[in-house]
C-alpha cells in the first residue's frame, strides 16, 4: 500500500489538552480560568504534568513535586490523570480530521497534522480548508475547557489553534503563533521571512542546546540561520545541521498519514456441522484471539466486528457489533456477539464460522498510541500478571503470605511507626 | 483500609545486652542465638529519641554498633524500663 504523504500541512494544536479534558469533566462550577489546577503525571513519580495558567502565575511549574506545588499555591486543585480518557478524546479529534483529509498524522495529545495537498479542489482556498477543519472538529463531540468547541469557533475563548504552511515545522510554528480559535497561514515562499523572527524555543531543542544557543546570543531563528551552516554543525554536530535547516526553512518534512488497515478475516471450517452453542462460543473466542494477533491489528483498536456462519443446506447467519469504545480486548469484543448468539442463534448447524474486523480506531487502551500511555498500558499489563501470580500462590499455600507495604507515619522518628504490612489483594 | 489487618513493620526485638564499665553495650544476645551472644567491636554512633510526651512518653537511647562479625546493628535502650531492643534504623 502506498504511503500517504502531503507536503503542505495544517497543524491543529490544543495546548494543555489533557488538563482541558479534566476541566471539561468537572461538574458544576469549574472555574478553569480563575482557579489554579494541575494534573499529575501518569508516570510513577508523583510530579505535576500540566499546569493551568493561573497556577503557573503562582509559580507552579510542570515537573514539580506535589509538596513543592502546594507550598507555592495552597489553593491548587490536583487532578489524577486518566490517560485512556485523553486518548479517547484525542481519537475523536483525529477521526474528525480524517474526514477532512486522508493524510492525518497525530503527534502528541492535542497536536495533529493534516495534509492539505490537493484539498483546494474540494474545499477551495486555504482559508476555506481551515474553516472546514474547525467545523469538523466542532461536530466531533470533543469537549475541552468549559465551552464546547462549536460555540467557540467564532469565540476567542476557543483553544484550537491552526497553523498552515509548507512542511510540518512551519505549520507547527504558525500554530504556536496563532491566537486561540484563530489560524496563522504562511504563504509559499514566505517561510524564511516568517521563521526569522521566531524565538529559538520553537525548535525541537534539548535544554542544554537551548542554553548554549542563548549563551551564544542566538535568540531567533533568523539569527541562527544567518550563521554559516558549517559553523553550527561544528558546534552542535548532526543535530545542529537539522536545527539550522529548520531555522532557515530549508527542510519541509511532509505529513505522513496513518494507513488504516484492511479488514482482518479469520475463519474455521468444522469437520462436521456444529449446532452446540457452547462449542460455537468457544470457537468464536479462538477466532477472535487469532484475529487480534494479526500483525495488521497491532496499534489499532477494533471498532466494528462481524461474525458470520455458513450453515447446512446453504443458509447463513450473521451478527455484527459496533463498539462505543473501540477495544483490543477479546472479552469485550466477544460479549455482544455471544449475546446475539444466545438471543438469535443460527437456524441450523454451522459448517464454517468467520470473524471479521471491519473498522478500526487508532491507539488502544491496551496498546496506546502515545508513549506516555504505552507506559500506563505496560503498568496495567504488569498488574494483570501480578494478579495472576497472586492467585496462583494463594491456591498453592492456602493462606495469605503476600503483603503490601503501606506508609503509616513515614515522618515518624520511631522506625516501627513508619510503615506497616497489609494483606495484598489484587 | 482495614486497620485491623495492619501488621507493624520493623517492630523492635527484645535482646539481652551486656554493658561495659561506661554503660555502653559490650555484647548482644538475641533470644534465637543458641551459642551465646556477639561482642560489640565498636560503638559508631549514639543518639536519643524522645517522642509522644503528650500521651505515653517514649524515651530511647540508640546505639549504632559494629559487632565482632563485622555487622552493623542498631540497638536501643528504653529509658523508662531499662530494657534493650534491636531494630533496623
Amino acid at each position: 500500500m502506498s504511503k500517504l504523504v502531503s507536503d503542505t500541512a495544517a497543524c491543529c494544536w490544543i495546548p494543555l489538552f489533557a488538563l482541558r479534558c479534566e476541566v471539561a469533566r468537572m461538574t458544576g462550577a469549574a472555574p478553569s480560568s480563575s482557579h489554579p489546577i494541575a494534573l499529575l503525571s501518569p508516570d510513577a513519580g508523583r510530579r505535576l504534568w500540566q499546569v493551568s495558567p493561573v497556577a503557573r502565575r503562582a509559580g507552579v511549574k510542570p515537573g514539580m513535586t506535589v509538596s513543592q506545588a502546594i507550598g507555592l499555591c495552597p489553593a491548587l486543585k490536583l487532578c489524577e490523570p486518566d490517560p485512556v480518557h485523553y486518548d479517547e478524546q484525542f481519537s475523536l479529534l483525529v477521526a474528525a480530521l480524517a474526514t477532512v483529509s486522508p493524510v492525518v498524522e497525530p503527534v502528541e495529545l492535542g497536536r495533529a497534522y493534516v495534509g492539505t495537498d490537493g484539498l483546494e479542489g474540494l474545499y477551495g482556498a486555504p482559508e476555506k480548508i481551515v474553516e472546514v477543519i474547525q467545523l469538523r472538529i466542532a461536530n466531533c463531540g470533543l469537549r475541552i475547557g468549559n465551552a464546547s468547541i462549536e460555540s467557540a469557533i467564532a469565540n476567542p475563548q476557543s483553544e484550537i489553534r491552526v497553523g498552515c504552511g509548507r512542511g510540518k515545522f512551519v505549520s507547527w510554528v504558525a500554530a504556536t503563533r496563532a491566537r486561540p480559535g484563530a489560524a496563522v497561514m504562511v504563504q509559499p515562499g514566505e517561510e524564511g521571512k516568517f521563521l526569522a523572527s521566531q524565538p529559538i524555543a520553537v525548535l525541537p531543542l534539548d535544554p542544554d542546546t537551548h542554553r548554549r544557543l542563548l549563551q551564544l546570543g542566538i535568540r531567533t531563528l533568523g539569527a541562527l540561520a544567518a550563521l554559516p551552516e558549517e559553523a553550527v554543525v561544528s558546534q552542535f554536530g548532526r543535530a545542529g545541521r537539522r536545527l539550522w535547516r529548520l531555522a532557515a526553512g530549508r527542510i519541509a518534512e511532509p505529513v505522513v498519514g496513518l494507513v488504516v488497515p484492511e479488514p482482518i478475516v479469520v475463519a474455521l471450517t468444522f469437520y462436521s456441522p456444529v449446532g452446540e452453542r457452547e462449542l460455537l462460543a468457544r470457537t468464536l473466542d479462538t477466532l477472535l484471539d487469532r484475529a487480534l494477533k494479526h500483525p495488521r491489528r497491532i496499534g489499532w483498536r477494533v471498532h466494528a466486528v462481524c461474525v458470520h456462519a455458513e450453515l447446512e443446506h446453504g443458509a447463513s447467519w450473521r451478527a455484527t457489533a459496533t463498539l462505543k469504545d473501540p477495544t483490543a480486548d477479546r472479552e469485550r469484543l466477544a460479549a455482544p456477539l455471544k449475546s446475539q448468539l444466545e438471543q438469535a442463534p443460527p437456524a441450523g448447524a454451522v459448517e464454517r464460522l468467520v470473524v471479521e474486523f471491519t473498522a478500526f480506531a487508532p491507539g488502544t487502551a491496551e496498546l496506546q498510541l502515545f508513549a506516555r500511555d504505552a507506559n500506563a498500558a505496560a503498568r496495567a499489563g504488569r498488574r494483570r500478571a501480578l494478579k495472576s501470580a497472586v492467585r496462583e500462590i494463594e491456591l498453592r499455600i492456602k493462606r495469605p503470605m503476600l503483603y503490601h507495604v503501606i506508609e503509616v507515619q513515614p515522618w515518624s522518628r520511631l522506625p516501627e511507626r513508619r510503615y506497616a504490612l497489609i494483606d495484598y489483594e489484587p | 483500609m482495614k486497620t485491623d489487618r495492619l501488621r507493624a513493620l520493623n517492630v523492635p526485638e527484645s535482646v539481652a545486652v551486656e554493658l561495659d564499665a561506661d554503660g555502653q553495650p559490650a555484647a548482644v544476645r538475641r533470644s534465637k542465638d543458641k551459642c551465646g551472644g556477639q561482642a560489640v567491636e565498636t560503638v559508631l554512633d549514639v543518639w536519643r529519641t524522645d517522642d509522644e510526651w503528650w500521651r505515653h512518653s517514649i524515651s530511647r537511647r540508640y546505639y549504632e554498633v559494629m559487632l565482632d562479625s563485622g555487622k552493623r546493628t542498631v540497638l536501643f535502650e528504653d529509658l523508662h524500663t531499662g530494657e534493650w531492643f534491636i531494630q533496623k534504623p
